[in-house]
């Protein structure tokens, strides 16, 4: 019986790196050809499109561009209560008040992304109903909507960050005459920035891949650049959900696996500089003090 | 000032040169206007929708139209709540939601017809057989001369206006069987039949080309002609709708639609051009 | 300090606001939604086979991650092949990067046509379908935990129970995993709070119809696919009324598991000796 467990250890580890393989090599195969020009701009100029001079029919750029938008955006609406929360969480985890909160961040963090987007939905037509009848979905209410998705990441990431240094840190730190507030920001923040800025990329990750949440919220399937942030845009894992499901040309089904194949890149760099990141932790001055906090990578 | 006017001049003149005068002479109302114009619903028109748009954006970048799918619900629902400034219905309104204070412009005939894999050798199907098909009776594409293969059910989703006029047409008001898978568009029934040789489903007449086969319905072929003329029974209209009366941009936008230009980006994605209502 | 406490009140009140808001929907809610029919155009609102897809298809596809899973810890820890141990351990961190989207596209047009024309299992779209992508989307969430309860535990009792003369599987099986159930139990719920919602997978990939599945190659809809479908129909028609009820039944499972995984990846703490 003991035995087995070693057999199957094996099979299954060559099984996942096979089938991992299979997938990414799938798309490779079928993303790489796609990458031209023509892919980014269709049949526009590439430099009148860059500009938004032109628009831009039959291709990924403007879906580029918006995911961008909606991630920089979400990622500026997160980053502070996200940061400010995990501070507050750490100060003193064993408070009633804190307890309760950090339950709250994680059911919060469970919850599922359609949830979200649904949320937001609502949110807009009680807002229209009511005191801001121009409220739209848009770009704004996209961005917001992923910045509750992210947020608990960035809180839960910075908690750890913070509980994992030293406690004679913020001792020695009161010791010296610091205030709370300048033991936190000149001491605990910059020993932890590490931490948080793996936290912030996880956010980052997680805020480009999202698609149910800008599906109901504002993603259109053509829309152009993004004009403003109370208009409607193009994102990338809309447009691969959108032509997978429903191309009508094979330049389209070209036009999802290159979609695939630019956010795929795009996660894949946010991992890369994320396991940097993390390796450059392990090896501060500090170490790694305690081996069991909250894994961030996955949830 | 005065040279950047005069430049653009320049420019109209020259897009004048360039292309045919009648293009030009439709779209010039877009000249002046900018701003958004946001448009949702039946996924039947998106193909003329973005013929449209193509031509006016291409005309004047400072116009931006964004074309969102999602059925006629979809088109109904957000033009109501004004999230859009049209929202297509490839069904008339309901009575409940005429009261919502809708304006509809219909602007093309289509009709709604079966499609199967063009691999399939079975040609012509009945009303009855279709019925029969979409209850969940006939299982078997043997049962109607093809090959032995299990029919794979494809309907759509419950804010199709494709789905309630077929319904209520073709089948006549029969239950549905609960194992046909659903899908969201015009556009993914296509793609989805087209990939299973076991398929069936139905979509927007403009819709069928080479990728799928429609077969005969009581011996009709559902070409638009014949949708045209009544021969072919399932047919239906394909609306915008604006939420009372339509803005300056949006009444351009439809203006262009029912032009001669317009009729030709109808005429290409397969539908008959109906004229303005007087 | 101030603004720590603002933001953390802000976040407070805005998780309040979410569930208030699918509150009434639930309250009001007639019986009619808790039924097995959806027909539309018959008046039929029902959504308990959603509810049943959804938790078919978590459930089965937990319980296999969950196998392979087992079996990939133990590859870690037991395995002579270093380099092949980090690999793996990369891998699964960068599975856990991938959108969920490009798994869906890959499955649409590889495992799909698979299935279809090789295997002649119906259209292919099916609870297998979805089944099989949900696995290598909640695999990697419940190895990672695995990996992070249970090296330590390696590293603090492998040298004293291989003097006790047992064989590094019997380590695992015998001595390692009993130490540390309870904890495995919180992983592997986190994982099925994943499989319950996700959204792309099953919409891409399950088919969408309204039914009890009577085998895995059958189409199914889950809660969530369904809320991305019905979203579109009139608002305060029926249809559109259902979609909150699924919405609070999603919530309160999410939030019910999310608290007991808590709960049991905490007792860790508690049950460990320093």
């Amino acid at each position: 019986m003991s035995r087995l467990i070693g057999y199957w250890g094996r099979l299954c580890a060559l099984f996942i790196i096979g089938i991992m393989l299979t997938l990414i090599g799938f798309i490779l195969f079928k993303g790489l050809p796609t990458l031209e020009l023509s892919l980014f701009f269709g049949d526009t100029a590439p430099l009148a499109a860059m500009m938004g001079l032109q628009p831009v029919w039959e291709g990924i750029w403007p879906a580029c561009v918006g995911t961008l938008t909606v991630v920089l955006c979400s990622v500026s609406l997160a980053s502070v209560p996200g940061v400010a929360s995990g501070i507050w969480l750490a100060s003193a985890p064993d408070k009633p008040a804190q307890k309760v909160f950090g339950l709250a961040v994680d059911i919060l963090a469970g919850i599922p992304s359609i949830l979200m987007g649904l949320f937001g939905f609502s949110l807009i037509l009680l807002l229209r109903g009511s005191f801001f009848p121009q409220a739209n979905a848009s770009l704004l209410l996209a961005s917001f909507c992923l910045a509750l998705l992210i947020l608990p990441y960035i809180a839960c990431a910075t908690q750890n960050a913070l509980s994992s240094l030293p406690k004679q840190l913020s001792v020695t730190g009161a010791a010296l005459g610091m205030t709370q507030w300048q033991v936190t920001y000149r001491l605990l923040l910059p020993q932890a920035s590490s931490g948080i800025m793996s936290g912030l990329m996880l956010a980052i990750g997680r805020a480009a891949e999202d698609t149910a949440v800008i599906m109901l919220t504002g993603a259109v399937a053509n829309a152009g650049l993004p004009g403003g942030l109370l208009q409607r845009f193009e994102a990338l894992p809309f447009t691969i959900f959108y032509y997978s499901a429903q191309y009508q040309s094979q330049q389209e089904l070209n036009m999802a696996f290159g979609a695939a194949l630019v956010l795929l890149t795009v996660t894949s760099i946010i991992f890369t500089l994320l396991a940097a990141v993390s390796r450059r932790r392990n090896r501060n001055i500090f170490g790694s003090a305690n081996s069991r906090k909250r894994n961030i990578y996955v949830r | 000032m005065m040279f950047k006017t005069c430049s653009v001049r320049l420019m109209t003149i020259v897009t004048l040169l360039i292309s045919s005068p009648l293009i030009a002479d439709e779209l010039s109302p877009f000249d002046e206007m900018s701003g958004q114009l946001n448009i949702a619903g039946g996924t039947a028109h998106i193909p003329v929708m973005k013929r449209a748009a193509r031509q006016i954006m291409g005309h004047n970048p400072d116009i931006r139209i964004t074309i969102a799918g999602g059925g006629s619900g979809v088109g109904v629902q957000q033009v109501a709540k004004g999230l859009v400034d049209i929202g297509n219905t490839g069904r008339a309104l309901k009575n409940k939601e005429m009261n919502l204070g809708l304006n509809s412009f219909a602007f093309a005939i289509d009709g709604v017809a079966v499609i199967i894999h063009p691999d399939n050798p079975v040609n012509d199907l009945s009303q009855q057989q279709i019925i029969e098909i979409y209850q969940g009776q006939i299982t078997n594409w043997r049962e109607l001369g093809g090959q032995d293969r299990q029919i794979h059910l494809f309907s759509r989703d419950e804010a199709s206006g494709t789905r309630s006029v077929f319904s209520k047409k073709l089948l006549k008001g029969a239950q549905l069987a609960a194992n046909a898978n659903i899908v969201p568009s015009n556009g993914a029934m296509k793609t989805a039949v087209s990939q299973d040789s076991g398929a069936i489903g139905y979509s927007s007449v403009g819709y069928i080309d080479e990728m799928v086969k429609a077969p005969t319905y009581n011996h009709i072929m559902p070409t638009q002609e014949a949708c045209a003329s009544g021969e072919y029974p399932v047919v239906r209209r394909l609306y915008m709708n604006t939420k009372g009366a339509p803005e300056e941009l949006t009444q351009a936008f439809i203006d262009y639609i029912y032009s001669k230009q317009g009729a030709k980006h109808i005429q290409a994605s397969g539908y008959i051009a109906l004229d303005a209502k007087p | 300090m101030t603004l720590v406490v603002t933001s953390g009140l802000l976040l407070f009140a805005l998780f309040c606001f979410l569930i208030w808001f699918s509150l009434p929907v639930f309250f009001t809610e007639t019986t009619s939604v808790f039924s097995l029919k959806w027909q539309p155009e018959q008046g039929h609102f029902g959504i308990l086979a959603m509810v049943f897809g959804t938790l078919l298809l978590a459930f089965i596809s937990t319980s296999v991650a969950f196998i392979i899973a087992m079996g990939l810890n133990s590859f870690c820890l037991l395995s002579r092949r270093r380099w092949l141990v980090t690999l793996l351990r990369t891998l699964l961190r960068f599975m856990a990067a991938i959108p969920t989207v490009v798994y869906g596209l890959a499955a649409l047009f590889l495992l799909l046509p698979l299935l279809r024309n090789g295997l002649q299992l119906g259209s292919g779209y099916s609870l297998f379908a979805a089944v099989c992508m949900l696995i290598l989307l909640i695999l990697p969430v419940i190895c990672v935990m695995l990996d992070n309860i249970t090296a330590p535990l390696w590293q603090q009792y492998a040298l004293g129970a291989q003097a006790l003369g047992f064989s590094p599987e019997q380590i695992y099986m015998q001595v390692i995993l009993p130490h540390c159930r309870v904890n495995i139990g919180g992983a592997v719920l986190l994982g099925f709070n994943r499989a319950i919602g996700d959204t792309m997978l099953p919409l891409m990939l399950a088919g969408n119809a309204t039914q009890l599945p009577s085998g895995v190659f059958d189409a199914i809809r889950s809660l969530t696919a369904h809320i991305a479908l019905v979203i579109a129909t009139d608002q305060g028609s029926e249809a559109y009324n259902s979609l909150f009820a699924a919405g609070m039944l999603l919530l309160m499972c999410s939030a019910c598991i999310c608290l007991l995984s808590r709960y049991l990846m905490g007792l860790q703490r508690l049950g460990q000796p320093e």
